[in-house]
C-alpha cells in the first residue's frame, strides 16, 4: 500500500512524562526512531528504562507529552478519540505480558473480540477467520475451552491469535514470554517468527537476549534514552556470550 | 460495530457473570418491588376509607343524642334527649326525608341450642333506605311490620352464620331477649363501619322495639337531606333546640343535647385521614427506592474495578467511545428492566398476598395497585441503573487504553 521508503514507524523527538496528581515522573526523553515494514525489532533494557511505555505510546494505548509520533507516513498529533480506535482496530495490535484475556470467555470468543470492532471484515467471516488465527498458534483442540481453561502459554498464544486475526500492519508485544517457562516461551516466540516470516511487522519487549535473538534488530533504551539499536548480530552474539561470562 | 454485536456484548456482559447481574438485579427488585406493594397496601387502605364514605350514602345525615363531646360513642349509652315527639316532627320537615329512628342494644340471640350475642336494631323500612341496604335472602323490613308490630326478624350474615350455620333461616323462629321472632329475611354485608363489623346485626321492627324495651327515646336518627346539607342541617337544628328549649343563637355545639353529622363532614374527615395515609405510604415508598437505589450504585460501583480493564481491552482492540457506551447503556437497560419488571410483578404478587390476609380482619380491604406509583418505581429505579451502570463506564471510555487497563 505505502511507499516502502516511507518507516512503517517514525518517532521524532518524542518525549513522555506520566502525571498523578500533578507529579510529573518523566520517562521517556526525545527520542528518535524509525521502523519498517516487516521488521522485527526486539527493545530491551533494565527495569523501569521505558520499554512499556514506549510500546504502549508507539500501539497507541496511551498518548505522548511531546515530539512526532509519524505512523505510516501520517502525523498522528491531531487524530482524534475515533481515528485512534480505527487505528487499532485496523492496523496494530497488542500482546500484553498479563495477558488480558475476556474472563469467562471461551478462546474462540476471545479470538473473535477484535472483529466485532473491525470496519471491513464481514461478520459472517469472522468465526472462519478466527478459527485460522488459532489454528496459527496451534490451540486448535482448545477453540471452545473457557481462557481460565488454559496455561499461561497458551493463553498467550490465544492473545497471539487475537493479535493477528485482525491482520494487523504491526504487532506490539510487550514481554509476551515474561510469564512463561522456557518451553511455553519458545512455542509464543516460534509463533511471533513465523508471522514475521509471513511478513508481519514484529516489535517486542524482551529481558531475555535469547528471546531477543529471534528479532533481526535490537533497541536498547536505558534510562528514557535509546542507549543503542543494532541490528549486527556477530557482535550481539559475543556480547551475549560475554553475558553469559 | 454493529446493534446485534452490541447487544451480544451486553448480554455477554450480563451472563458472564450471574452474580453480579442478579446482585445489581437484586437493588432494583427490591426498591421497585416495595414501592409497588407500599403503594398497593395504601392504594387498598384508601379503597377500605372510600368504601366508609360511600356506605354513609350519599346525602345522608345522622343526628346522635347527647353534647358534642360524647361524639359517636354516645351511641347507646343511654343518652334519651332524642323523644319520639321529635322524630314525629322532623318527619313533618321539607328539607330532609327518609327520617329512620333506631333504638339500638344488644343482647343474646338463640336458635335452637345455639346461643349467640348480637347487636339488636329495631328499625323502620326508611333505615334500609338511608343505609343502601338490601336483602341477599328473604325480604326486608317493611312498613305493615313496623306498623302491625309484627314480631319478626332480618339478620344480618355474621349473626346468620352464627345462629343457622349451614341452614336456611327463613321462617325459622329465634329468640331474642324473651320474645320469639319469625326470621324473614338475610341482609347483604355491609362489613365494616367505622372500623367495627356491621354484620353482627339482628333487625326487628321498631315500633316492636319500642314494645320490647320499654324504652321512651331513640338511640339515634338516619336521614336524607332533600337539598343541600347546610339548609338541612340548619331546619333539624332549629326544630330540635325550640322542642328542647335550647337557646343557642351563637351555634355552640356545647350547648346542644344532640349532634347532627353530615357524610359529607365525615367524607372530609375519611378524607384527611386518607391523605395522611397516602403521605406516609408515600414516604417508606421513597425510603425504599432509596435503599434499592444504593443497592444498585454499590453493585455498578464495586464492579466498576474489572469493567474498566475490560474497558480497556476493548478500547485496546479497536472499540470506540460510543461502541464502549453502547455496549454498557444496552447492559444496563436490560439488567434494570428486567430487574424493575420482576419487582412490580413480585410487589404485586406480594399485595395479593396481603390483601388476602388483611380481608379476614378488615373485610373491605380489597387487593388494589396504585399505577402511577409502579410508573414512577420502575422508572426511577432504572433511571438509577442508568446513572450507575453508564457512569463509570463513560469516565472509563475516556481514558486511554492503557489508563483503563492499569485501573485498580
Ligand atoms: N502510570 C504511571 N504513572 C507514573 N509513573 C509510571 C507509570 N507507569 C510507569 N511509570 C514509570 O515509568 C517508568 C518506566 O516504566 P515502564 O513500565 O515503561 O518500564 P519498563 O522498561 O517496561 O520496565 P519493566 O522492564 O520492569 O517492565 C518507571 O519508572 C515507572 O515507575
Ligand atoms: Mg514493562
Amino acid at each position: 500500500m505505502a511507499d516502502p521508503s516511507v518507516p512503517l514507524i517514525e518517532i521524532q523527538d518524542l518525549s513522555k512524562s506520566y502525571f498523578n496528581d500533578g507529579v510529573e515522573t518523566p520517562v521517556l526523553f526525545h527520542l528518535n526512531l524509525k521502523i519498517h515494514k516487516g521488521e522485527f525489532v526486539a527493545i530491551m533494557g533494565p527495569s523501569g528504562s521505558g520499554k512499556s511505555t514506549l510500546m504502549q505510546i508507539l500501539g497507541f494505548l496511551d498518548a505522548h507529552t511531546n515530539g512526532e509520533y509519524i505512523f505510516q507516513g501520517e502525523p498522528t498529533q491531531a487524530l482524534d478519540d475515533d481515528a485512534l480506535a480505527r487505528i487499532r482496530a485496523t492496523r496494530v495490535s497488542f500482546v500484553f505480558q498479563a495477558f488480558n484475556l475476556l474472563p469467562r470467555t471461551t478462546v474462540l470468543q476471545n479470538v473473535m473480540l477484535p472483529l466485532i470492532y473491525h470496519p471491513t471484515i464481514p461478520s459472517g467471516e469472522r468465526q472462519k477467520r478466527a478459527e485460522r488465527a488459532i489454528e496459527l498458534v496451534g490451540l486448535t483442540p482448545r477453540t471452545d475451552y473457557l481462557s481460565s481453561q488454559l496455561s499461561g502459554g497458551q493463553k498467550q498464544r490465544v492473545a497471539i491469535a487475537r493479535a493477528l486475526v485482525t491482520n494487523p500492519d504491526v504487532i506490539f508485544a510487550d514481554e509476551p514470554t515474561g510469564n512463561l517457562d522456557s518451553a511455553s516461551g519458545v512455542a509464543v516466540m516460534q509463533a511471533l517468527k513465523k508471522l514475521n516470516d509471513d511478513g508481519h511487522t514484529i516489535i517486542l519487549v524482551t529481558h531475555e537476549l535469547g528471546t531477543a535473538q529471534h528479532a533481526k534488530r535490537i533497541i536498547r533504551i536505558k534510562d528514557g534514552h535509546v542507549e543503542s539499536d543494532t541490528s549486527d548480530f556477530t557482535r550481539l552474539n559475543t556480547e551475549s556470550a560475554h553475558n553469559l561470562k | 460495530m454493529h446493534l446485534t454485536d452490541t447487544f451480544q456484548s451486553a448480554l455477554k456482559g450480563i451472563t458472564v457473570n450471574v452474580n453480579r447481574s442478579l446482585l445489581t438485579m437484586l437493588g432494583i427488585i427490591i426498591g421497585v418491588g416495595s414501592v409497588v406493594l407500599m403503594s398497593a397496601i395504601g392504594s387498598s387502605m384508601q379503597g377500605v376509607i372510600l368504601g366508609q364514605i360511600s356506605s354513609l350514602g350519599a346525602k345522608s345525615m345522622v343526628i346522635f343524642p347527647g353534647s358534642s363531646e360524647g361524639g359517636p360513642s354516645a351511641l347507646g349509652a343511654g343518652r334519651d334527649s332524642l323523644t319520639f315527639e321529635d322524630i314525629r316532627e322532623l318527619e313533618q320537615l321539607g328539607t330532609i326525608t327518609t327520617v329512620a329512628p333506631i333504638i339500638y342494644g344488644a343482647g343474646p340471640a338463640t336458635y335452637g341450642k345455639e346461643e349467640s350475642s348480637a347487636q339488636i336494631f329495631g328499625v323502620t323500612a326508611a333505615f334500609f333506605d338511608n343505609q343502601n341496604l338490601p336483602a341477599i335472602e328473604g325480604r326486608l323490613i317493611d312498613t305493615s311490620d313496623v306498623n302491625g308490630n309484627r314480631y319478626v326478624a332480618l339478620v344480618a350474615p355474621e349473626a346468620r352464620d352464627k345462629l343457622f350455620g349451614q341452614e336456611d333461616p327463613i321462617g325459622k323462629s329465634i329468640k331474642v331477649g324473651s320474645n320469639h321472632y319469625t326470621v324473614i329475611g338475610v341482609t347483604k354485608a355491609l362489613g365494616s363501619q367505622f372500623f367495627q363489623s356491621a354484620d353482627n346485626r339482628i333487625y326487628i321492627p321498631y315500633s316492636v322495639a319500642r314494645q320490647v324495651t320499654g324504652q321512651k327515646y331513640v338511640n339515634y336518627v338516619t336521614m336524607t337531606a332533600t337539598e343541600s346539607f347546610a339548609v338541612a342541617i340548619d331546619d333539624v337544628k332549629f326544630l330540635l333546640r325550640r322542642r328542647h328549649g335550647i337557646k343557642n343563637p351563637a351555634d355552640d355545639p356545647k350547648k346542644d343535647d344532640f349532634i347532627v353529622h353530615s357524610s359529607e363532614e365525615a367524607g372530609q374527615i375519611l378524607g384527611s385521614v386518607s391523605l395522611g395515609l397516602t403521605l406516609f405510604i408515600t414516604t417508606i415508598a421513597a425510603i425504599s427506592l432509596i435503599v434499592g437505589g444504593i443497592g444498585i450504585m454499590n453493585i455498578m460501583l464495586v464492579s466498576v474495578t474489572e469493567r474498566t480493564r475490560e474497558i480497556g481491552l476493548r478500547k485496546a482492540l479497536g472499540a470506540t467511545h460510543r461502541d464502549i457506551l453502547l455496549q454498557f447503556l444496552t447492559e444496563s437497560v436490560m439488567l434494570t428492566v428486567i430487574g424493575g419488571l420482576i419487582g412490580m410483578v413480585g410487589g404485586v404478587a406480594l399485595a395479593v398476598i396481603t390483601a388476602s390476609i388483611v380481608k379476614n380482619i378488615l373485610a373491605t380491604y380489597v387487593f388494589a395497585i396504585s399505577l402511577p406509583s409502579m410508573i414512577i418505581a420502575f422508572l426511577m429505579a432504572v433511571i438509577t441503573g442508568l446513572v450507575f451502570g453508564i457512569t463509570p463506564a463513560k469516565r472509563a471510555a475516556e481514558l486511554s487504553p492503557m489508563e483503563a487497563l492499569r485501573y485498580e
